[in-house]
């Protein structure tokens, strides 16, 4: 009868234990991750018609996902203050902790080319400063869980134009 | 020896007033006010005056000693228009000790961030999405509800047709943004127009930043508008009429804006085309503002001359003087030390009746209700200013006739 405890309390309860952490909801257990589509890209006007996306798994379902663009040291951005990270998308998570999110027109006017705005609430691209090529770190963060993933979007500069 | 002494005791002492000055800054009394706001893009123009306005007013407060000793910080973010940034803005000060409340620019930004203000227990102003207030929650207006409004301006508007002696049924044109808050008035307003027998025809919608409003204005005088509101956030508003004038069509039709039409910014450049346009408004424009003594007196000690002056800023100071009231109740039923954003959210829900000054109509926040005001005021360009062609008036509820 003794042996028959000491069996169960050293073989069958960790493994109960270990068992149900390994099954309990595996969304939570998951690690959050972001992917960047195109991970590389530069800066057109064609963005506001095929705009950066971000794919993201891992998260809480259903939770709102802001997602950021971490600038390096010295490069500003018109409206955002020193040290602020720049909120590029928003996206809302599946059942299945999963998003997709693209950047709006306004976010790739406002943060990739620093547009300003006549009057008449059109884009001013004689005011524009796009920013500069680099790598630039991407962080998404689930808004419930608190849940943090990074990944890098690379800006190269454009393609020179044929003689 | 003394001089030895006499260092020692300047280093205690200056060790001491440093003790005393750190105590100081460590026990100051602060809660926050957020603005996720626009100061660089594309409504800049009015968002820049509302903004002097607050923040002008919580500088007085703050001069005055603030509330029981509770200074109050203005934390303003330009989110350029820009929902993604926004969002972002609020994650980073949402978890910000005493953060009492956010003003959301835009009805995109407070649909986004409507969501977290809830579980976050907190409360939110919005410009005038009347699902606000069908469906009760943390998220407040600024004045009554764009449809509303809008159903004020049909009463306005069958009426104008009576005085004229004119038969039959007014045919009405909307043409506006094609986003949430361009089709807002007509979620219970269009039921409000057939409701007292005017014909209201299809609505034109246009993206945001069109620059010729010419075909929409033109369908809609074709099919035999004889008034035809104006909807966007000036410029827009003031470049549609500057159309319609263009085309002639000034003449015959009455021209008519919602709340975010011409203000001094779209008079000082279109003042001829804009002449005779209505405007519907749940604070005081033009001249009303230029003669309020409590909004002029505010500016000029602000911000010296009234050359610039934007009667915005008078509706800014209306934000300024509700988070006031508000913080108010909530330090008294709270105290400061356990205050929480929920105490200045339930504190929002006891202002029913707040005196605005004439700024805009009697505060009518309640239990039951997310409205900022009831009241609305018509004004009309004459000669080159806003002036009343109405008193404060209270604003139909359409709200109740739209299912949402």
């Amino acid at each position: 009868m003794k042996a028959l405890k000491t069996i169960i309390l050293t073989l069958v309860l960790p493994g109960l234990v270990m068992g149900s952490l390994l099954f309990a909801g595996t969304s939570y257990a998951q690690e959050a991750s972001v992917e960047v589509v195109p991970a590389e890209t530069f800066l057109s006007p064609a963005l506001i018609k095929q705009p950066v996306t971000f794919k993201g798994n891992g998260f809480v379902p259903k939770e709102m996902i802001s997602i950021e663009m971490i600038l390096p040291e010295g490069v500003t951005i018109k409206g955002v203050g020193p040290g602020e990270d720049v909120g590029i998308a928003m996206g809302n998570a599946d059942e299945k902790g999963s998003f997709t999110a693209a950047m709006q027109p306004t976010a790739t006017l406002n943060w990739f080319f620093q547009v300003g705005w006549t009057p008449l609430l059109t884009p001013n691209f004689k005011e524009a400063k796009p920013i500069p090529p680099g790598d630039y770190k991407i962080r998404a963060t689930g808004l419930d869980s608190d849940k943090v993933a990074y990944s890098t979007m690379r800006i190269v500069p454009p393609p020179k134009k044929k003689e | 020896m003394g001089k030895q002494v006499r260092m020692f005791l300047k280093a205690a002492l200056m060790i001491s007033l440093g003790v005393v000055c750190l105590t100081g800054v460590a026990s100051a009394k602060e809660v926050m006010y957020l603005s996720l706001a626009d100061y660089t893009g594309p409504i800049a123009g009015l968002n820049v005056p509302g903004d002097m306005g607050l923040e002008d007013f919580i500088k007085d407060v703050n001069a005055k000693g603030g509330v029981d000793g509770v200074t109050i910080k203005f934390i303003g973010i330009d989110t350029r228009y820009d929902v993604a940034r926004a969002v972002s803005a609020y994650k980073r000060y949402r978890r910000t000790p005493r953060l009492l409340m956010v003003n959301s620019i835009s009805t995109g930004i407070g649909k986004a961030v409507a969501p977290l203000i809830e579980k976050d227990k907190r409360l939110q102003m919005v410009p005038g999405d009347g699902e606000f207030q069908a469906h009760l929650g943390r998220s407040f207006i600024w004045g009554p509800a764009y449809q509303d409004a809008f159903a004020a301006m049909m009463d306005w508007v069958m009426a104008d047709w009576k005085k004229k002696g004119k038969s039959g049924a007014p045919v009405v044109g909307y043409l506006s943004w094609d986003n949430p808050y361009g089709r807002e008035p007509l979620r219970g307003g269009k039921e409000y127009a057939e409701k007292i027998g005017i014909k209201l025809l299809p609505p034109e919608f246009f993206p945001p930043g069109t620059l010729k409003h010419d075909v929409y204005l033109t369908r809609l005088a074709n099919a035999g508008a004889n008034y035809i509101l104006a909807g966007g956030v000036d410029p827009t508003p003031t470049n549609i009429i500057r159309d319609g004038y263009n085309l002639g069509l000034t003449k015959t039709i009455q021209f008519m804006t919602d709340y975010w039409g011409p203000t001094a910014l779209g008079i000082g450049v279109h003042a001829e085309a804009l002449e005779g346009t209505v405007i519907i408004s749940f604070f005081q424009r033009g001249e009303d503002a230029r003669n309020n003594p409590v909004v002029t007196d505010l500016w000029k000690r602000y911000r010296g001359s009234m050359d610039k002056f934007n009667e915005v800023y008078g509706m800014g100071m209306s934000w300024g003087m509700t988070y006031l009231a508000g913080l108010k109740i909530a330090l008294k039923a709270a105290g400061y030390e356990k205050l929480e954003a929920d105490d200045m959210y339930k504190a929002y829900q006891k202002l029913t009746g707040l005196n605005k000054y004439d700024i805009q109509g009697p505060c009518a926040y309640s239990p039951t209700s997310r409205l900022g005001s009831k009241l609305v005021k018509i004004y009309r360009v004459k000669a080159g200013k806003i002036v009343p062609i109405t008193g404060w008036r209270e604003a139909p509820n359409a709200v109740a006739l739209h299912t949402f």
